[in-house]
């Protein structure tokens, strides 16, 4: 079943209904001008009957319906009858919510007849004449005929009333139940239908569309009456609260349905968010439903049900935002809403009560369901439509897309082309000044390393100078020294032990020696073996020290013993510190060998050492003051192992600004001329490339300690 | 014999200097500076030979040390150390003779030391020549004042008086030209 011809049906059915209505839409003689009423809050509650009817308090009513309003209150309602013709007729009262109802039947002041017609009383329907509470006015004679009704209602009393013959009465409820069944057909094809699309759609506001149909059709069926058929008096508790859970309900559906439908969170917000204000209102009416507090909320729930006069600018602004399902909404709503203002203006006698007021209600409830589903049926072509516009939409995007892509490509080609050509040219001279850069950059290194190796000439000349100076000196002393032994020998060769003057040669031999003071020169020819011994010992060493100290293979890395480079820098350096400081060497025993550049290495200690005893050199103090020391060690944690070397010295120290810029290229705190800066900033590239860790620990006054581990 | 004093911190410096000067000069040898004082206070010192880099003072500031009390002795500062500053300081601060790089030149430094020594003799013999001569100017105004004594308060000089005074002129003379 397609949507179009589920309309053309459900039009079917609308036109049956009109038919139905029309024949049943004789005017009613209502008797509302006849009754009397008693409304005393503190003494009907109390009095019986007999007592009632004796007091004088009895108002005629005005109206055509007399309204007793919405009150816990008993109220009393009399009506005269016409003792001979209207003997053997039914009195009916057009409200089946009055929740106790009893009529008595009075002929002279006595009690006849007595009837419980109220929907919480125990066989109210028995007997009945259709929907409404009707009560037969007894076949007696007398004087007076008085019907008295106790009323008590949790909802508002409404008495619409008519006296009646039982055919006439028993017609007119079969027209209406044929009425409200076919709109109950009405609402049962719908709710069906809807819910059979929603299982097949999916789409959600099919669901909330058959809920909320079911619900305004369960409050209708209360509402007129019909709620006995389906046995609800079973259940007295909710029996007394159905109208209010159907009340509280079909608010909550209409909410939710209008809110979705219209699309509110999207084209009218602040309608959204205050209409979800509601939503808390109607869970207090249900709160006090169940609380049994019926009658506030029976006004809580009326309160609310103003509610859907704000559907109509909200449907209004969604439509005029291009929303047009919004059109079916508004015109379904607008039916209802004049079908409850004509309900209303029927019950306060502005318009006259018949069957077309009677049934404006269930009537506009009925067209406004049948229009909500076209409207619904339009809200899905409508999606369908956008959803088939956007996706031309996207295709058409997509295509002007395609083509300003492939212009734009060509243009691109062409501009990356230039700008490549530019960027190689950029490049080129990038790499001019790169190379620049570098050879100044290896300019700078040469002649720090230039400056170090003059520093270190200096220095190992003078060290080499003392042992070649006493060296070559005690040579030659020794060849004088040796001449006068020589002396002495020819002399003694030339002895003749045969010769008569032995003595005399004897004695000449001695005078030379003593001439010559020969215990002396032997003295002298041992101190000066010691010392040429000891010279040559010494320029050995240096040479060694040397040696290791500029090792040629300085750019490979090999394994090498720290304590040996470090042993030969001090070698090198020794005219350095001898005259400036004292030297504490602390070298580790079995320090396993580094994998390292000695010679780079060697330029690193050198380095800091020259740096600490130039630092301490420059205090002035005693020699004995200035220490400088010099520990390796081996050190194992968490599960590595480094080799450290620590060179402590005792001088000024350095602020922390400055620490912090020691191995900055450039950097130097000293006169401009005197140091390149670049020292320090060497030594952090080779420990770098060693992937050795440097520690600088200063403070003023107090010294500077360099703490580098190499990884084992 | 030439007195000379060397002053290095190397022994076998020391040792090989003894032995390559003791049989020309009287070679006196230490390697402490208060050593060095004593010798000079003891010995008539007329060279003193210092090495320049030594650990507790250097061997400008000895020079200026002992300069007060010992200004006589000619000094000549060795150093194997070619330091442009020593050199600068030796000659403005340290009254030095002559400058002497390490490795000596054995028959260099005899030379030096021999003429260091004649040096010494003849500033001595210049003092010797001042001190002759103030004592002769000092007995040269004595007769002076002898001679005005003898011509106050007369009327005329004897002829035996005014050979005198041109005898004391003459001497005079001659005394100023020397």
């Amino acid at each position: 079943m397609t949507i179009a011809t589920g309309a053309r049906q459900l039009r079917a059915w609308c036109a049956l209904v009109f038919m139905a209505a029309a024949s049943a839409c004789a005017a009613q003689s209502l008797i509302g001008k006849r009754l009397e009423i008693l409304q005393d809050s503190i003494t009907a509650e109390l009095m019986g009957l007999s007592e009632v009817v004796q007091r004088d308090a009895w108002t005629p009513s005005e109206e055509m319906v007399p309204s007793l309003g919405l009150s816990d209150d008993i109220s009393w309602v009399r009506l005269k009858l016409d003792s001979r013709g209207e003997n053997g007729l039914l009195i009916e009262i057009q409200n089946a919510g009055i929740d106790e109802l009893t009529g008595y039947m009075m002929c002279d002041g006595k009690v006849v007849a007595t009837y419980n017609r109220g929907v919480l009383q125990d066989g109210s329907h028995d007997g009945a004449f259709g929907a409404y509470p009707t009560f037969p006015i007894p076949l007696v004679e007398c004087e007076e005929l008085h019907a008295v009704f106790r009323l008590k209602s949790s909802k508002p009393l409404l008495l619409p009333m008519r006296i009646a013959g039982p055919r006439e009465v028993l017609n007119d409820a079969h027209k209406r139940d044929i009425l409200f069944a076919a709109y109950f057909g009405v609402i049962l094809v719908m709710l069906l239908y809807n819910l059979f699309l929603f299982f097949s759609v999916g789409d959600r506001s099919y669901l909330e569309y058959s809920l909320f149909i079911f619900m305004i059709g369960g409050t209708q069926l209360v509402l007129n009456g019909y709620a006995p058929y389906f046995n609800v008096e079973s259940w007295p508790w909710l029996n007394e609260r159905i109208t209010h859970v159907f009340g509280v309900f079909s608010g909550l559906t209409t909410i939710v349905f209008a809110q979705n439908f219209l699309r509110m969170s999207r084209y009218v917000p602040w309608l959204h968010k205050l209409l979800n204000g509601y939503f808390v209102i109607y869970l207090l009416a249900l709160v006090l439903t169940i609380l049994g507090q019926l009658i506030w909320a029976y006004n809580v729930i009326n309160f609310c049900a103003a509610a859907i006069f704000f559907f109509i600018p909200g449907a209004i602004i969604t439509m005029r935002k291009g929303y047009s399902p919004a059109k079916y909404f508004l015109l379904a709503f607008s039916i209802f809403i004049v079908a409850v203002v004509v309900f209303v203006m029927k019950d306060a006698g502005v318009i006259p009560y018949n069957a077309w007021t009677f049934f404006a209600l269930p009537l506009g409830s009925a067209i406004e369901m049948v229009l909500l589903s076209l409207a619904l049926a339009s809200r899905i072509n409508q999606l369908k439509k956008e959803s088939a516009h956007a996706r031309e939409e996207q295709l058409r995007i997509s295509q002007i897309n395609e083509r300003m892509v492939r212009e734009q490509n060509t243009k691109l080609e062409e501009r990356v082309r230039d700008r490549t050509a530019d960027l190689e040219e950029v490049n080129a001279n990038m790499r001019t000044t790169l190379e620049e850069l570098q050879s100044a950059q290896q300019q700078l290194v040469q002649s720090e390393k230039l400056a170090s190796i003059g520093q270190l000439t200096a220095g190992i000349a003078h060290e080499l100078n003392n042992p070649i100076n006493f060296v070559s000196s005690s040579a030659q002393s020794l060849r004088r020294d040796f001449e006068d032994l020589n002396a002495i020998i020819d002399l003694i060769k030339a002895i003749d032990p045969s010769a008569i003057n032995l003595n005399e040669q004897v004695s000449s031999v001695k005078d030379k020696l003593s001439q010559l003071d020969i215990e002396f020169t032997q003295k002298e020819i041992e101190e000066l073996l010691n010392g040429i011994e000891d010279g040559t010992v010494r320029t050995s060493e240096i040479v060694k020290g040397l040696r290791i100290f500029s090792r040629m293979d300085g750019d490979n890395f090999i394994q090498a013993q720290l304590n040996e480079l470090i042993e030969s820098t001090l070698i090198v350096l020794r005219s350095n510190f001898k005259d400036a400081a004292v030297l504490q060497l602390n070298l580790g025993e079995e320090m396993p060998p580094v994998m390292c550049q000695p010679g780079r290495l060697n330029q690193v200690f050198m380095n800091i050492i020259i740096n600490a005893i130039q630092a301490m050199d420059e205090l002035g103090r005693d020699v004995e003051e200035n220490i400088l020391s010099i520990e390796t060690e081996r050190i194992d944690s968490d599960g590595e192992a480094w080799a450290q070397v620590r060179i402590k010295d005792v001088g000024p120290g350095m602020s922390e600004a400055v620490k912090s810029q020691i191995f900055d290229p450039f950097f130097t705190t000293k006169p401009v001329g005197e140091g390149t800066g670049l020292g320090l900033s060497i030594v952090m590239g080779i420990l770098r490339d060693h992937n050795a860790e440097v520690e600088v620990e200063s403070e003023e006054g107090l010294g500077t300690e360099f703490i580098i581990r190499f990884p084992l | 014999m030439i007195n000379v004093l060397y002053l290095d911190d190397e022994a076998h410096n020391l040792t090989a200097f003894r032995a390559a000067f003791r049989r020309d000069f009287q070679v006196h040898v230490t390697t402490e500076p208060t050593d060095a004082v004593r010798i000079l206070r003891e010995h008539p010192i007329e060279v003193i030979i210092s090495d320049q880099k030594m650990p507790k003072l250097s061997g400008v500031e000895f020079f200026e040390l002992i300069a007060p009390d010992y200004p006589d002795p000619v000094r000549m500062l060795l150093t194997g150390h070619a330091d442009i500053d020593a050199v600068i300081d030796a000659i403005n601060k340290g009254q030095i003779y002559k400058y002497i790089s390490k490795p000596w030149n054995e028959s260099e430094l005899r030379d030096l030391v021999n003429e260091a020594s004649h040096l010494y003799h003849e500033r001595q013999a210049i003092v010797l020549r001042g001190e002759d001569l103030q004592e002769r100017m000092s007995k040269a105004e004595r007769e002076a004042v002898k001679i005005q004594s003898l011509t106050s308060g007369k009327g005329a000089l004897t002829a035996d008086e005014t050979a005198r005074i041109f005898d004391l002129a003459n001497t005079i003379q001659l005394l100023l030209q020397a």
